[in-house]
């Protein structure tokens, strides 16, 4: 928001209020009259000047070429539609809270949801079924788990534009080394979690273990901690929404296995890493292996190493559990608060970014690192340009939301929010006690899902 | 002069209205930016308002079901850990920095300024350093103590309870140590020369002149510096949240990183409102017994 505040002070003192005072000549009245005036009814003037700013919050890009065409085109838009325009691109765990206080103080007109957060804040977002129905009929329908994530009862609160999709990338040398066949094609790898944690063992011999963030970070924790609990066949919370079914013999089980994984195979310092922790550890060759969007292979294309790391990098499939191989997947929302007093330019601004010729470029120089939110997009050439994304186009059909078997309402929410579930990881690696880890999170899950 | 004139000079005149008067733009702050959100504060946590949603009111629920949570029993302990481990070490450690400071010593001027660096620098800014300082993977700090040959890998400083917690004590620390060491050196120059003085003439060594002449002049000082520093510390949230954001598991959470996580990230603003209001009775207590020590000593 640092850019709201440099901006917002010239406006105001460019603006005039409606008796003809400039900002100056208010000033000189008085302080205490100042006072009176913001104690009895507030500055018309500020809430002019807002009028022509449209703010839009979003969480910061890992492509960064991505996060500059998307602010380009919100200038762009600014431009063509004549309004001054404010882009700015928060640290995500930092965004929910910027969403918080504007809808309890406003200043933000649009916002980019994550998952389940258009079904917490369902009452303060504009109804824009209409718009995202047509951007999905433009691209062949909607994919299924934009379906599954993205409508609150029945209803498009904003409009869907997929997630950034994660999976396993790898160093092949490494997992050739540790004596994986066809380690050169992720696309034939199809691993157990037993197959990945011994060959982690191996590579943590070598000088490099596998590293995964266990930290309250709202990216790669929660997309690596949900899938191995799906995995093991253990839930948050049964299809009834309020049978908690997490402290289960079987994850009992998986857990004890990652516990063990963890000291033998992995990076212990896991514990207190970030969303970014990982892409930096692996760039400068610490690591072997993680879970991560394809940012980390993205960044290997830009290296200046003669594409040494880029054809040492692949990405296979999520490994499977003894209950199958889930991802977590739910669509992420640009929406309108209501809030907002640019409701109609916010969604203007909307309608003209989903324009294929705006949205394509935004989601074409990503290489695959944004999940296709439109059927037409899955054979988009992007794809198969790069066989080593080839893993990435196979999310949408693997994914589960946060809540599952509940609904993705306020409680999964709640529940992601307070990290519970990578907490019990990161509880039961520190301590060593799987079982005690998915008490404390069975209790926890029980205080949420009452 | 009109009559209305008359009588507005007269009340200028008396103390007493002028007071009032000149009290009237301060009191209207505090009451805009202190007793308003207290009071909202105390409203939304008695209801079970989210974020973008009006609640209802629920009595005193959210105060009895945070009793039963395990992070709000865990946040409560790690408050009490930070507020109290961190003061002691302030105290002794600015002492001792003060009485340094206070012996007459070239570019004594340049010398305290700079030490009240930490104290002066953003506290979003040094933490962000001490981030980097304690970072898991590039840890500079590691990777001296690897170079030594004293360790073969990483600390994990933020993801291991102990060390997490030991961590953010000692920036916090780090950061107290000016405010004690300048507070307290200006007690220490308002010692009279001639006692010590006197006391030396007596006979009496460098550590009875300090328990005997100094330290009763300084008591007052360290005792007020002391309390603040609680109630501040209590208090305190940036420098966590941007070294560890409650993490790992939960274990370096104070009342403020977990209200902002449950308010603000998860939704429930009265149910973070209620994690903050437990501070209330301990930080007024703190701040009575500071308010009575100074009114004795006043």
């Amino acid at each position: 928001m640092e850019k709201l505040n440099d901006n917002q002070p010239t406006s105001i003192s460019e603006e005039t209020t409606e008796k003809g005072m400039t900002r100056r000549q208010v000033i000189k009245t008085g302080a205490a009259a100042a006072g009176a005036i913001a104690l009895v009814g507030g500055f018309p003037y500020i809430s002019s000047a807002q009028n022509k700013t449209l703010t839009i919050v979003r969480g910061t890009h890992f492509i960064p070429e991505a996060q500059e065409v998307a602010k380009q085109q919100a200038e762009e838009f600014g431009k063509q539609a004549g309004v001054k325009v404010n882009a700015d691109f928060l640290n995500w765990p930092d965004l929910q809270p910027k969403i918080g206080a504007a809808l309890q103080a406003g200043g933000i007109d649009v916002v980019e949801l994550w998952p389940i957060q258009n079904h917490l804040y369902a009452t303060n977002l504009v109804d824009m079924t209409d718009e995202a129905e047509e951007v999905g009929a433009r691209g062949g329908g909607f994919e299924e788990y934009v379906l599954n994530s993205a409508s609150v009862n029945g209803r498009y609160l904003g409009i869907p534009h997929g997630d950034s999709g994660g999976t396993i990338a790898y160093r092949i040398s490494a997992f050739q080394k540790a004596g994986v066949k066809n380690a050169a094609d992720g696309s034939l790898l199809d691993m157990t979690w037993d197959d990945y944690f011994a060959v982690a063992k191996e590579t943590k011999k070598m000088g490099m273990p596998f590293g995964q963030s266990l930290g309250h970070s709202l990216g790669d924790p929660i997309g690596f901690c949900y899938p191995y609990m799906w995995s093991s066949g253990a839930l948050e919370v049964a299809d009834d929404g309020k049978t908690v079914l997490f402290d289960t013999p079987t994850f009992e089980y998986a857990l004890n296995k990652f516990v063990q994984a963890w000291k033998d195979g992995y990076d212990e310092t896991g514990t207190s890493w970030d969303d970014s922790s990982n892409n930096r550890a692996y760039l400068s060759e610490k690591i072997a292996s993680t879970f991560n969007g394809s940012s980390i292979y993205y960044a290997t294309k830009k290296r200046d190493d003669g594409g040494a790391m880029m054809n040492d990098t692949h990405h296979m499939l999520m490994p499977k559990g003894t209950a199958g191989r889930y991802y977590e997947a739910g669509s992420r929302t640009m929406a309108v608060l209501k809030n907002s007093p640019n409701i109609e330019v916010a969604k203007e601004y909307l309608k003209w970014w989903f324009q294929p010729e705006n949205y394509y470029k935004w989601w074409g120089i990503q290489e695959g690192y944004q999940m296709h939110h439109v059927k037409n997009l899955a054979n988009d050439p992007v794809w198969n340009s790069d066989p080593k994304m080839a893993a990435f186009r196979k999310i949408p059909g693997l994914g589960r939301l946060r809540g599952f078997a509940g609904d993705p309402n306020e409680k999964a929410g709640l529940a992601a929010s307070k990290y519970v579930i990578v907490d019990t990881f990161a509880k039961a690696v520190q301590s060593g006690d799987a079982k005690d880890a998915l008490q404390w999170g069975q209790r926890q899950l029980e205080r949420i899902y009452r | 002069m009109s009559s209305s004139s008359i009588r507005f000079d007269n009340f200028l005149d008396r103390e007493s209205s002028l007071g009032v008067l000149l009290m009237l733009p301060g009191l209207s702050i505090l009451a805009v930016f202190l007793a308003y959100p207290f009071a909202l504060g105390i409203w939304l946590s008695l209801t079970d308002t989210r974020i973008g949603m009006p609640g209802e009111y629920i009595g005193l629920w959210n105060y009895i079901d945070l009793l039963e949570d395990d992070i709000f029993h865990q946040t409560a302990w790690n408050t009490m850990i930070y507020a109290l481990v961190t003061v002691p070490f302030k105290a002794i450690l600015g002492l001792g920095l003060a009485l340094v400071l206070n012996n007459r010593i070239r570019f004594s001027n340049p010398i305290r300024a700079f030490i009240m660096l930490p104290w002066i620098v953003p506290t979003a800014l040094s933490s962000l350093g001490w981030f980097m300082i304690f970072d898991p993977v590039f840890s500079p700090l590691s990777w001296l103590m690897i170079q030594m040959g004293l360790i073969e890998s990483n600390i994990n400083f933020l993801g291991d309870q102990v060390l997490a917690v030991t961590a953010i004590c000692w920036v916090n620390i780090w950061r107290g140590i000016p405010f004690f060491g300048i507070s307290i050196l200006a007690g220490l120059q308002a010692v009279p020369e001639e006692l010590h003085e006197q006391a030396a003439i007596d006979g009496a060594n460098q550590f009875h002149r300090f328990m005997n002449v100094t330290f009763p002049h300084i008591k007052g000082i360290v005792m007020i510096t002391s309390l603040l520093s609680i109630i501040w510390t209590f208090a305190d949230f940036q420098l966590i949240y941007i070294l560890t954001k409650g993490g790992p598991a939960n274990q370096t959470h104070i009342f403020g990183t977990y209200a902002y996580q449950v308010g603000m990230s998860a939704t429930e603003i009265g149910m973070g409102a209620a994690i903050t209001l437990y501070m209330f009775p301990i930080l007024a207590f703190f701040s009575i017994l500071l308010l009575r020590y100074m009114r004795k000593t006043a």
